[in-house]
């Protein structure tokens, strides 16, 4: 057996590992300022005969140390199909004005009407800076923008948070503020003004005339203002509870200029078709709690959410995901999620002849009593250059339910309230 | 629109569970323990530092370092550069600058141990399976696997390597201990007031002295076969042990260590059990402790001529 002569080997082995790991550290540190990460992520969402949706996301994020972090998104999206316009399906072929005054359109017999001019592509842009300010306090401010045909939102938010009890419990404070600029197709319809119909008059001039006098030319926007008070505390070191309480106003043309509410008869018959009104304020406060149980395989996560307004719209959120590790690199995730709501005091399916017009009202079915759920699966994958890819799919069942308005006639052999449902397909990555 | 709540969860609410379990956090009296599995062993980082945020950071960055290390170089894997030049069948493979790094130091310690540490001789193991049974390989068997050990034959340049056909690389000696080091000064890099200790299983790297000079204590595997963990306590700089108590063959009372010569295919020697060295850094003591095995019943000679803290187990 023959001996290491050298006796300077720890030595010359320490110059060695100076040479293997010395210009590690540049690369370390470089590694660490361009530890930019992306997420990006492509969407469908479509429903059967109405609308389809197809969205891209991009996000980046980066850490500049210290808990310096910024993130900014992009999301583009674009939608194509009709949803329903809110009139009632109707025995016989009904015609509706385009919200342009340009044209109309034929919704056939029993068929519930639906607005097909509903195409628009939106582009949404938001940026995230958060730091420390004191010691266990960060704030955070962002701002985003966003940018349809006939809608422009630009908002900005700011929060604080801070640390307690050995970082067990958070606390945060958050105010945001929106604003939106609604631009609708042909002018903003007055609330409750008729939906004229070209055929019902003698000459094209006379109907722009009739047309025109239903529109307000007037520029319409709101104003949003948020404020959320957040609390989160670490139960133990496998569970995570928050409490949120969010309070919100909104102030400004509340409307959907492209939603109708038709007046009926007593047989049911449509007399007149009138564009939707409702209040120009709304004032919402919502309670949030959720929990996360972190398993040796897994993560449960259960929230609830309970929102009120003084639009009567009462809703509940159940939503639940539990993540499941089936190795080391893939996990799969079912997702369950049901939702409920009470209808908006001014939420009428139609309005009757015989009854006094109300101040509002709107046949919106986004307004209206309905149940819906969601059920889904997920998997995710990391790769061995540490990227992560997943896949989700989730079916989408909306069901809207009578909030007790009884059908008139011929509408109770009508479906009034049209359910919808919803197929979602998810591709992400992450690098 | 946004949604606030959105907003704040996905800001820093949600970051303290995320649903990226890859590792785990947990809060002592004055310090934090992050635990992953890479490498065929237990990982833990001791963090000086009560900052569960600093943790998380820290902690993804080990990971992340960690899993990049051995997806890049483990030998059991058929879709890395190992596994490349291990089946490039004597056609050239390009390198990047850190395989160029790890070759140039194996070829330091090659040079330094006058052939005893050779990367190539990890084929060896083909025909030694350290069971603890009494199969030893024949004369024929290790005649015949003899020609394809030889450091010497590897060609390798800043870009691409040559690997003789039938040869094959194995920096299962280096790997861990090199990842040691590099999370450890990645750590003192990204926590330049935080002590960090890296542990993968034994192999062991302190990023800098702890704020109060205390040492840390860590639960190490007892390098004897003992049952239990052996308590060390370490301060700054690295630790390694190489040998395995346990991995050995036995046949007509002669014991066979599983550390191999390559330059004759059979066990070294009157080498001890195990060898823990307490060094510079990780990868310093690692190749310490594996050379000193390599001198077989002059491993403690070699270590003290080395001036450095060591403990042989034999």
């Amino acid at each position: 057996m023959q001996l290491i002569k050298d006796k300077k080997v720890a030595a010359t082995l320490a110059a060695a590992t100076c040479a293997l790991l010395g210009t590690q550290p540049a690369q370390a540190n470089e590694q660490k300022d361009d530890a930019w990460q992306f997420d990006t992520a492509i969407l469908y969402y479509g429903e059967s005969d109405r609308v389809q949706l197809v969205e891209g996301v991009f996000n980046a994020k980066k850490d500049f140390g210290d808990e310096h972090i910024f993130s900014a998104k992009l999301v583009v999206d674009t939608l194509t199909g009709a949803s329903a316009s809110g009139a009632v399906a109707q025995p016989g072929v009904q015609t509706f004005t385009r919200p342009s005054g340009n044209g109309s359109y034929q919704v056939n017999a029993g068929e519930t009407p639906l607005d097909d001019t509903f195409r628009d592509t939106r582009v949404q842009l938001s940026g995230q800076w958060t730091q420390p300010i004191f010691e266990n306090t960060r704030v955070s401010t962002g701002f985003n923008f966003s940018n349809e045909y006939d809608y422009l939102s630009i908002g900005a938010n700011a929060s604080l948070a801070r640390d307690f009890n050995r970082k067990n419990t958070t606390l945060s404070f958050g105010v945001s503020y929106q604003f939106d600029s609604i631009d609708p197709v042909g002018y903003a319809p007055i609330g409750l003004a008729q939906m004229q119909l070209a055929s019902e008059f003698d000459s094209e001039e006379a109907f722009r005339t009739a047309f025109d006098a239903t529109r307000d030319t007037e520029d319409k926007d709101k104003d949003t203002f948020d404020v959320l008070l957040g609390l989160t505390q670490v139960i133990n070191k496998r569970m995570l509870m928050q409490f949120n309480y969010g309070y919100s106003v909104v102030d400004g043309y509340l409307n959907d200029p492209y939603k109708l509410v038709s007046v009926v008869n007593d047989t049911g018959l449509t007399l007149r078709n009138l564009h939707e009104n409702r209040p120009d304020e709304r004032t919402k406060h919502n309670v949030f709690w959720q929990t996360k149980y972190a398993l040796d395989s897994g993560v449960i996560d259960v929230s609830y959410r309970y929102s009120t307004d003084d639009w009567d719209i009462d809703s509940h959120t159940i939503d639940s995901r539990f993540r499941w590790n089936i190795s080391e690199t893939s996990y799969i995730q079912p997702h369950f999620r049901y939702y409920t709501q009470s209808a908006a005091k001014f939420y009428e399916p139609f309005l009757e002849e015989s009854t006094p017009l109300p101040m509002f009202a709107s046949a919106d079915y986004r307004l209206g009593e309905m149940d819906a759920y969601t059920i889904g699966l997920k998997y995710g994958q990391t790769l061995s250059n540490g990227h992560k890819w997943a896949v989700r799919a989730e079916y989408y069942s909306q069901r809207p339910t009578s909030d007790g308005t009884a059908a008139i006639g011929v509408l109770n052999d009508l479906d009034l309230y049209p359910s919808i449902d919803a197929f979602i397909l998810q591709f992400n990555y992450h690098f | 629109m946004i949604d606030l709540h959105t907003q704040l969860s996905s800001s820093f609410l949600m970051t303290k569970l995320t649903a990226e379990l890859d590792y785990q956090l947990e809060t002592k009296e004055d310090f934090i323990i992050g635990r992953f599995n890479a490498m065929a062993s237990p990982c833990e980082l001791l963090i000086d530092s009560k900052d569960l945020s600093l943790g998380q950071n820290l902690m993804s960055v080990a990971v992340n370092e960690t899993r990049r290390i051995e997806a890049k170089f483990s030998r059991y894997k058929n879709d890395n550069l190992m596994h490349a030049i291990n089946n490039s069948r004597g056609n050239p493979v390009f390198i990047d600058q850190e395989t160029y790094q790890l070759l140039q130091f194996a070829d330091t310690c090659y040079q330094l141990s006058e052939g005893m540490f050779d990367i190539t001789s990890g084929v060896l193991r083909k025909i030694w399976k350290f069971d603890g049974s009494d199969n030893i390989p024949t004369a024929t068997q290790v005649r015949q696997i003899l020609p394809f050990i030889d450091w010497q034959k590897v060609v390798f340049t800043p870009t691409q390597i040559i690997l003789p056909k039938g040869f094959e690389l194995d920096l299962g000696g280096i790997g861990k201990e090199y990842a040691v080091s590099r999370v450890s000064n990645l750590m003192l890099s990204m926590a330049p007031n935080n002590s960090v200790l890296v542990n993968f299983g034994g192999d062991i790297q302190v990023s800098q002295v702890r704020k109060d000079k205390k040492a840390w204590q860590v639960g190490i595997e007892n390098p004897t076969n003992a049952k239990g963990l052996a308590v060390v306590q370490i301060r700054e700089g690295g630790l390694a042990t190489s040998g395995d108590a346990n991995r050995y063959l036995l046949k007509d009372n002669k014991r066979y260590s599983h550390i191999l010569n390559p330059k004759t295919g059979y066990s070294i020697e009157n080498a001890p059990r195990s060898v823990t060295v307490a060094g510079i850094d990780c990868i310093q003591s690692g190749i310490l402790a594996t050379l000193a095995l390599l001198q077989g019943q002059q491993s403690e000679t070699f270590l003290e001529a080395q001036g450095v803290t060591f403990w042989c187990y034999r």
